[in-house]
């Protein structure tokens, strides 16, 4: 595939006088032009409304130098001070639990080595996932038993240089009949290690950059300017330091300090303290982790364990291409830089680099507020759900099916997983940033999250509704009063991921009068972190139960970013029904249906809703989702799940076919009446309730909703009941 | 568990539904059937690749890692999703039984 000239933005959210920097890679040499675009509609499909856009005059506007910028994938901790571990003698060493032993690279544990100068030393798993050691120019020391993956070892190498003996071993601490428990071997080093380069921690040296990144948890790593005996090195696992060896430690790391953070603490006394890149991730159940207690924070002593992974990425640290300063006069709404590069065959490479502008803080310039889900698409930032799920097919009714962005990220390993992937390790993914080019938040790709969303801008745009744009990240920061400006709040199609402040802010926004339109399914319904100090990272374990892309190791249900279960928010206590009425059902990528009126539809109440609509009318019977309005994830009520008691439930859609599966948390025993063509709880409900002192909710319940709404020139009934909603709903009336 | 006889008129009369309806609705022996042709990683197996939006799809087949390039079929091109979704149906096929579809 040919390359793709990307980019991405330090922000997704913007107000005026905000700098927004962008980030460029540009393969093809030369320049690449740039321009502003504030995007109406990224549907470019045969059926939708078409690719709309419009050109803003701004300061971005102009020809750049172009330059690829790498993308250094891999976690490690970067240890900042080198020279107290330039030993004469030393013993190096650590806890380990690999996960990819002989996966025919090799995956250094600690130390001083540089591969580009070949000095310094590391122990380290060889390529062939036996424990070995290097230094220097001297042959890697191999203890010629492979590890195996998802067990705990002591590993250790012993340094003497008045011998110039090296002696490396392993212990396992899960012994099994017929294997050996402890390994060793030692050699005589007759070169010289040189000098080396920085002291790391799952990675060594590549010059200055990091490699032969470590897949696994490394625990309690330890360096001791002495050629310790076994038995020492045993009393040197747990802390308190033994006493008596104390002295010759020149750094102890526990990774159970400041496990919310990227520091890494040495409790040596000595203050060798590191940082870790690319958050590997923290909160990890340790060696000695022994289910007494579930959650780090009570009992962080057996979480002394950090996982790494050779596909780790936070930020790409890329250089800034341009900024813009976000002009006090420009409307709100969603923007993009359009960059591209003419190709030598007279065509043309571009990409379209999303980000949001909202009004100055504190006011309103619409009486209505598109919420953009951008923690959401955080979450599915460059899914691989093709390679990573062993049942993407069985689960999307369809055989496997890569676009352009599938096969770009699938040839292209470094990009960055989403919380739905696996790394290559095959544990998942906790940790999702956008400061790295995400290629499905993008017009012009899969109508889902981003892209899906730009159906509603289009049809605010095409119905002339004023509108302003606030994201998750502001929600999550700024709490309710980012929402108290507007009368009526709608969300994306599929505001599916959640931090608690982003939900109390909803729940007072709804019970102080305000008016929510929720404009899909699926939502409010994974409980996930912000860092508190790192921008642009969510955090989500899959923890207990729900539609899961993989599963959390036991005890390790508890975010490091917080210390909060994450999981479902209906195991938090907070179903989805108690704030829109509504909670994930089903989900199906084959077809979509349409909706048909219920007898609550007549009630008085709801008459707003469906002015201009007849009783027997079928609703929805259209749009570029599947070709109907209720489809892909729906939801349904139930008052048993918090759904209000007066909730109207005012249009229902019940003919799913056997490709729709009904979620999982409801089934508390397996049996094989789970799908659309046999599961009464595969529906789909439209709802409207009031919320205390004036406010009200509207859920479609349905993500292919809004691809329905520009059907037929817009003239539909699907577009005619959510303008009847949305007149009703700006309208400061108290209901 | 049942196994799929490429030699039986039921697989072959199974086979001949999916052709009409590669999107369904599917009769529960075909969703058996289609269960046993999905179940596992894709990984090796022969997918579709959609090599123009809303346009064009070939088969091919993604390599042993993350990382290398994809393969993608220059044989066959197909204007019509539910055709592309028949010959992955039945290269999928031939990768499980290990025998060809019966139906062409």
């Amino acid at each position: 595939m040919s390359e793709r000239i990307l980019g991405y933005t330090d922000r997704l959210s913007a107000v005026p006088g905000d700098v927004v920097n962008f980030k460029i890679s540009a393969p093809l040499g030369g320049k690449f032009k740039a321009r502003l675009v504030r995007l109406i509609c990224g549907d470019d499909s045969p059926e939708g409304p078409g690719f709309k856009s419009k050109n803003i005059d701004s300061e971005i506007d102009g020809t750049y130098p172009a330059r690829q910028q790498p993308i250094l994938a891999g976690s490690y901790i970067w240890v900042t001070a080198r020279q107290p571990f330039d030993l004469p003698n030393f013993t190096i060493q650590a806890m380990i639990w690999p996960t990819l032993p002989g996966n025919g690279k090799p995956q250094a544990i600690l130390g001083s080595y540089d591969a580009a100068s070949g000095s310094g030393y590391a122990l380290y798993v060889g390529e062939d996932g036996c424990l070995t050691f290097r230094a220097g120019q001297n042959p890697p020391v191999s203890t010629g038993v492979k590890l195996l993956a998802r067990h705990w070892y002591e590993v250790y190498a012993v340094f003497d240089a008045g011998t110039g003996r090296v002696t490396i071993g392993h212990n396992m601490m899960l012994p099994y009949h017929g294997m050996q428990q402890s390994v060793s071997e030692t050699q005589m080093l007759s070169a010289a290690m040189g000098e080396g380069g920085r002291f790391l921690i799952a990675a060594w040296n590549d010059d200055k950059f990091a490699a032969a990144h470590f897949n696994g948890k490394i625990d309690s790593p330890r360096v001791s300017a002495r050629a310790l005996k076994p038995a020492e090195i045993e009393r040197l696992r747990d802390l308190p330091l033994d006493v008596e060896l104390a002295q010759y430690v020149v750094a102890a790391w526990d990774f159970s300090r400041g496990m919310s953070t990227v520091k890494v603490t040495d409790v040596s006394g000595n203050r060798y303290h590191g940082r870790s890149i690319n958050l590997p991730t923290r909160a990890m159940t340790g060696w000695n982790w022994d289910s007494t207690d579930f959650s780090w924070q009570s009992k962080p002593e057996h979480y002394g364990a950090i996982h790494f992974h050779d596909d780790d990425l936070y930020d790409c640290g890329w250089q800034t291409d341009f900024t813009l300063t976000i002009p006090a006069d420009l409307k709100s709404g969603v923007y993009c830089a359009h960059v591209w590069q003419k190709t030598p065959d007279g065509g043309k490479i571009e990409d379209y680099i999303p980000f949001f502008v909202r009004p100055a803080r504190g006011t309103a310039t619409a009486p209505l507020a598109l919420l953009i889900p951008t923690a959401s698409y955080l979450a599915y930032a460059n899914q691989q759900m093709i390679s990573s799920w062993w049942f993407d097919e069985l689960a999307s009714g369809k055989f496997a099916t890569m676009n352009a962005v599938d096969q770009y990220l699938e040839e292209h390993e470094s990009f960055g997983l989403s919380v739905y992937d696996e790394h290559n390790d095959g544990s998942g993914v906790c940790y999702s940033s956008h400061l790295r080019p995400i290629l499905n938040m993008r017009p012009k790709t899969d109508l889902w999250q981003f892209n899906a969303d730009t159906h509603l801008t289009d049809w605010l745009e095409k119905k002339k509704i004023p509108y302003d744009v606030i994201t998750d990240d502001d929600l999550h920061a700024e709490g309710v009063e980012v929402l108290r400006p507007y009368r009526c709040v709608m969300t994306g199609t599929h505001p599916e991921y959640y931090s608690k402040a982003m939900l109390d802010a909803l729940q007072a926004y709804t019970n102080g009068g305000g008016r929510l339109m929720y404009m899909g399914a699926n939502g409010f319904y994974w409980r996930i972190a912000y860092h508190a100090g790192l921008p642009g990272v969510i955090e989500h374990r899959r923890a207990e139960d729900g539609m899961r892309a993989w599963f959390s190791e036991s005890g390790e249900y508890y975010m490091s970013f917080t210390g909060e279960m994450s999981g479902l928010w209906a195991r938090n206590g907070r179903p989805p029904n108690m704030l829109v009425g509504n909670a994930f059902a089903a989900q199906g990528f084959v077809e979509s249906v349409p909706y048909h009126r219920t007898p609550e539809s007549q009630d008085p109440r709801a008459a707003f809703i469906f002015e201009g609509i007849g009783v027997d009318e079928v609703i929805g019977d259209f749009g570029t989702v599947g070709g109907g309005a209720a489809g892909w994830e729906i939801d349904r009520a139930d008052t048993r799940l918090g759904t209000p008691p007066h909730a109207l439930i005012v249009a229902a859609a019940t003919d799913f076919p056997d490709t729709y599966h009904w979620v999982n948390e409801e089934m508390n025993h397996t049996h094989s009446a789970v799908n659309g063509d046999t599961n009464p709880r595969v529906r789909c409900d439209m709802m409207f309730f009031e919320t205390p002192n004036g406010g009200a909710v509207f859920s479609t319940g349905s993500i292919s909703y809004g691809g329905a709404l520009a059907h037929d020139g817009y003239k539909n009934n699907v577009s005619r009941l959510t303008e009847n909603v949305v007149k009703r709903f700006v309208d400061p009336t108290p209901f | 568990m049942i196994k799929i006889d490429p030699t039986s008129a039921h697989s072959t009369a199974l086979a001949q539904q999916f052709k009409a309806a590669p999107f369904g609705p599917y009769s529960a022996d075909v969703q058996k059937l289609l269960q046993l042709l999905r179940w596992g990683f894709v990984r090796g197996r022969t997918i579709i690749i959609c090599t123009t939006p809303y346009q064009e799809w070939r088969l091919g087949r993604m390599a042993p890692k993350r990382g290398q390039p994809v393969e993608v079929s220059e044989t066959e091109i197909f204007t019509d999703y539910g055709a592309a979704a028949w010959a992955c149906f039945r290269a999928r096929w031939q990768e499980v039984v290990g025998k060809p579809c019966p139906v062409k």
